[in-house]
């Protein structure tokens, strides 16, 4: 039955896969199945950074949010779901979610899982860091179960920041062509502000 | 005055009409067949308070019967293993004479194979069978062979475990070690240790025979806890064409359908069967809330040709898939392509040759939403050749000896880097069925399997005893003793897994892992009597290096192991009766007791007690018959230990509720091969309070219908 199937779809290039300068829409697509890891994302320099916390490498200068397996954190902004599953849709349409919708981020010390390996004697260990529970929910992971289950949200973020650019944000998949979960798949289109590239 | 004239004038015409009459005869032709047009040669038609009147029918079912008066009277066709069918004739007008008599439920004059491998009536099968017939698969409503035992098998679960794939536990036997044959052959493929049981669908199927309790001294490994043989109907009619269609709650569709000849020395059969179901949720609290859709697609073909008298050539071909909608992005497919070849020889009366090779490849894929691509990450391939031939010593007994030669090909996601292993097994048997004296049997039998990837081998010996004793009047008992050793060789899964769970822990295979061994010990007597049937049987079933995942420190992870010895005693009580007046029923009970030898904390997923019944009512006339069937099974609540859910060192003890559950179905033969039936399934609107994994995926009360057409049989007289 070897015709019937396809070979997965390899992507070995990370980071901002897909760029239109003029319009700021564009794929990033990146490995966060390292738990000790931190995906760093600049929307203005299209680039990606990936930092290993326990070897204690600093956060890159500049960045807009990040990624830590399914758990984001923003550069100081805000995030807040829409009701539109289609980034360009929802341009078109002008419906900004009010600014009471925008959720900030908190510091935790029991979300950021950063060493699984004691997981079964019941010692998971986590980072103290910052977390956004809003633009968190475009992956919901039920651990209750083995394997979890996933639920992906089709919905369109808005992540607002400091410096005023608002960036609609979805997530298109969360794993690879082989189905290994970890690799995220997330369309972006810069909705205000300066688009630099 | 002129009323009283006409009256004696009336009396004393009819006085004369009688008198001619006396002398009159009249005759009652037809043909006996059974429910599947198949003729009954011999059976007995006799006439009821007229000693001496009767006739049998010849071997195309046809009879003539000469009534020697012209009154009205009853007549009564029986047949052995047939339930006796009684009609009203008269001389003054056409007679219908045909007779469909329908097969004895409780009857034991069926043939079984699967016990000792060669053709048996089931009376004398030297070990105790059971058997599900057609008839009780079309009064079931199962679409799969799962739903099927579940109503049937009293002790047998469906259970899910990780990722909602469905766990065989069968008296505390697991997946792995039940074996589910089609035909006698192996379905290659597994998914956590199961077959994918929406295969077995029981499309064509003519019955289903189980034997407990070990078996490897005929099937090899995984015979340790049972054998599960579906046997294919062999096509008999001259022309056929069957039509099914079933709607359910949640969007659930069924639709099937057969075709198939029988002309000279060829005959072929083609299935078709579709089931699809939405995803659904079960709206409760539980391990599991959601229910995944699912569809399924499954052909057969299969092709008899007897080119000179004693030889039969067999091929067939097989597809099937299925998709899971476990997934938003993510569709689990699941594929098998079968076939097969077979030719089997007469030698004389005597005995039988058979030689065969079979092939099973089945695949899992994951199908990408986003991108369309479907990628392969699964393929277990089996080629088989196989010998077996059958010797009859006169009534003495029957000499059965044969072999098999497999390779077995294993590509996986749990491999490292989605690799593959392969491996060859070969064994051989023989066993001799031997009639000491009449009504005396024994059976031994002993089989050699070797294992090539580690040189594992296994010797598997099996003794079975039984006596008979028939009485005409008091009827018919056999008491059956037994032991036999079941194994089940590590799977190149159980020794080469390298899997990262969900990237928190791994699992990995262990190649050091010694072979499962059970030894069982059965006893049983059964009686039988005209309508009634009760078995009593009683077990022991030693199970020594049962093959698990158990929590490794060292590694840090999961690991194939060997555990600690375990004991399994139980006890089975069977009751059938079947009364000619369409009543019937059926009740079967289960004991089971699973414990470790050593003390350790039991882990066993066995209920203590477990029961089906089957209540049944049915009539037949000339156009219409029904048959109503309330049929249910209750399963007793157990404590047993589990993992805490926060690591796999500490184990809780874990309290699982017991339940019935039950399920009306009226049956109508409106006409001519068509019926209709409808069902109430939960019908006493059962809901667990919380879905553990062992619960009923039930959602309360439900209703479905499904409709048959056979339409050979409108054409038929």
């Amino acid at each position: 039955m070897g015709g019937l199937y396809d070979e997965p779809e390899e992507v070995s290039e990370f980071g901002f896969v897909k760029t239109e300068t003029l319009t700021g829409y564009g794929t990033v697509y990146i490995n966060t199945s390292v738990y000790a890891n931190w995906v760093y994302l600049d929307f203005a320099e299209a680039e990606t950074v990936t930092v290993d916390m326990t070897a204690g490498d600093p956060e890159p200068g500049q960045w807009d949010m990040a990624v830590h397996r399914y758990d984001v954190k923003t550069n100081g902004g805000s995030a807040a779901m829409t009701s539109w599953t289609d980034i360009v849709k929802f341009e078109d349409s002008g419906d900004m979610p009010d600014d009471a919708a925008f959720v900030s981020d908190i510091m935790t010390d029991d979300v950021i899982a950063i060493d699984m390996s004691g997981m079964m004697q019941g010692n998971i260990v986590y980072a103290e860091d910052w977390y956004n529970p809003e633009l968190s929910r475009w992956l919901d992971v039920d651990t209750s179960t083995m394997p979890p289950i996933y639920t992906k949200s089709d919905n369109v973020f808005v992540l607002r920041l400091p410096d005023g650019r608002d960036i609609a944000i979805r997530l298109d998949n969360y794993m690879d062509g082989n189905g290994t979960k970890g690799y995220m798949t997330i369309q972006y289109k810069t909705l205000t502000g300066e688009v630099e590239l | 005055m002129r009323i009283p004239v006409i009256k004696s004038i009336l009396a004393s015409l009819m006085l004369v009409f009688a008198s001619e009459a006396a002398d009159a005869q009249y005759v009652v032709k037809g043909r006996v067949t059974d429910k599947g047009n198949v003729p009954l040669a011999g059976a007995g038609i006799v006439v009821r308070g007229l000693q001496g009147t009767g006739t049998v029918a010849d071997s195309e079912g046809r009879y003539e019967l000469e009534i020697p008066d012209s009154e009205p009277h009853v007549i009564t066709v029986s047949f052995v293993g047939f339930m006796t069918q009684s009609r009203t004739v008269r001389p003054d007008r056409e007679n219908d004479g045909d007779f469909a008599l329908e097969e004895n439920p409780v009857s034991l004059n069926e043939v079984v194979v699967t016990g000792t491998r060669t053709p048996k009536v089931l009376m004398d099968a030297p070990i105790t069978t059971r058997v599900i017939s057609d008839l009780d698969i079309a009064r079931s409503d199962a679409a799969n062979i799962q739903d099927l035992l579940i109503t049937e098998l009293p002790g047998i679960e469906f259970t899910f475990s990780m990722d909602q794939q469905v766990n065989v536990n069968l008296q505390g036997f697991g997946g792995s070690s039940v074996l589910f044959l089609i035909d006698g052959e192996r379905i290659a493929g597994e998914t956590l240790d199961n077959v994918d049981y929406n295969r077995l669908n029981l499309d064509n199927i003519q019955r289903i025979e189980i034997v407990k309790g070990g078996a490897s001294s005929l099937y090899g490994s995984n015979a340790v806890g049972g054998v599960v043989n579906l046997i294919t109907r062999d096509q008999t009619e001259p022309w056929s064409v069957n039509l099914r269609a079933r709607y359910g709650a949640h969007n659930e569709q069924r639709y099937e359908g057969s075709a198939g000849f029988s002309a000279g020395k060829v005959s072929n059969s083609v299935n078709v069967q579709m089931t699809s179901t939405d995803t659904y949720d079960v709206g409760g609290e539980g391990d599991f809330n959601t229910v995944y859709g699912n569809r399924v697609l499954s052909l057969k073909d299969r092709l008899v040709y007897a080119p000179v008298e004693g030889l039969k050539l067999t091929g067939r071909i097989g597809y099937y898939q299925r998709e899971r909608d476990a997934d938003a992005l993510v569709k689990d497919r699941y594929r098998d392509v079968s076939g097969g070849l077979k030719a089997r020889y007469e030698i004389g009366g005597d005995g039988d040759a058979e030689l065969s090779y079979s092939y099973d490849e089945y695949n899992k894929s994951d199908f990408m939403v986003n991108t369309g691509s479907d990628v392969l990450n699964y393929s277990n391939v089996q080629h088989n050749i196989r010998a077996l031939f059958n010797w009859h010593f006169g009534k003495t007994g029957t000499l059965t000896a044969g072999g098999d030669f497999m390779n077995d090909y294993l590509k996986s996601y749990q491999f490292e880097d989605g690799g593959s292993y392969s491996q060859m097994t070969a064994d051989c048997f023989a066993q001799f069925d031997w009639n000491v004296v009449k009504g005396f049997n024994v059976t031994g039998a002993l089989r050699y399997d070797y294992f090539s990837e580690k040189s594992l081998h296994s010797v598997s010996p099996m003794l079975g005893l039984m006596y008979r004793i028939d009485s005409e009047k008091a009827g018919h008992f056999a008491f059956r003793g037994s032991y036999a050793k079941g194994f089940r060789a590590p799977t190149l899964k159980e020794m080469y897994m390298s899997f990262d769970m969900a990237s928190i822990f791994m699992i990995y295979g262990n190649p050091d892992l010694l072979s499962e061994v059970s030894h069982n010990f059965t006893l049983s007597a059964e009686y039988f009597k005209k309508y009634f049937n009760v078995t009593v049987s009683g077990y022991f079933n030693m199970v020594r290096n049962g093959i698990t995942t158990v929590w490794n420190q060292e590694l840090n992870s999961m690991r194939y192991a060997n555990e600690a010895p375990s004991n399994i005693a139980g006890a089975d009580v069977t009751f059938s009766m079947h009364l000619p007046c369409g009543f019937g029923t059926r009740l079967a009970y289960t004991f089971s007791h699973e414990y470790t030898v050593d003390g350790s904390p039991s882990m066993s997923t066995a209920r203590p007690h477990s029961l089906t019944a089957r209540v049944e009512y049915g009539r037949e006339w000339k156009r219409y018959g029904f048959n109503l069937s309330l049929s249910g099974r209750y399963l007793s609540g157990f404590s047993t230990h589990v993992y805490a859910s926060t690591d796999f060192e500490t184990l809780t003890l874990q309290k699982y509720p017991g339940y019935t559950i039950w399920k009306l179905m009226l049956t109508q033969d409106i006409w001519k091969g068509i019926s209709i039936n409808m069902i109430v399934d939960n019908l006493f609107n059962y809901r667990p309070d919380y879905y553990y994994s062992n619960s009923p995926v039930t959602v309360g009360t439900t209703f479905a219908a499904g409709l048959s057409l056979a339409i050979g049989e409108m054409f038929r007289k």
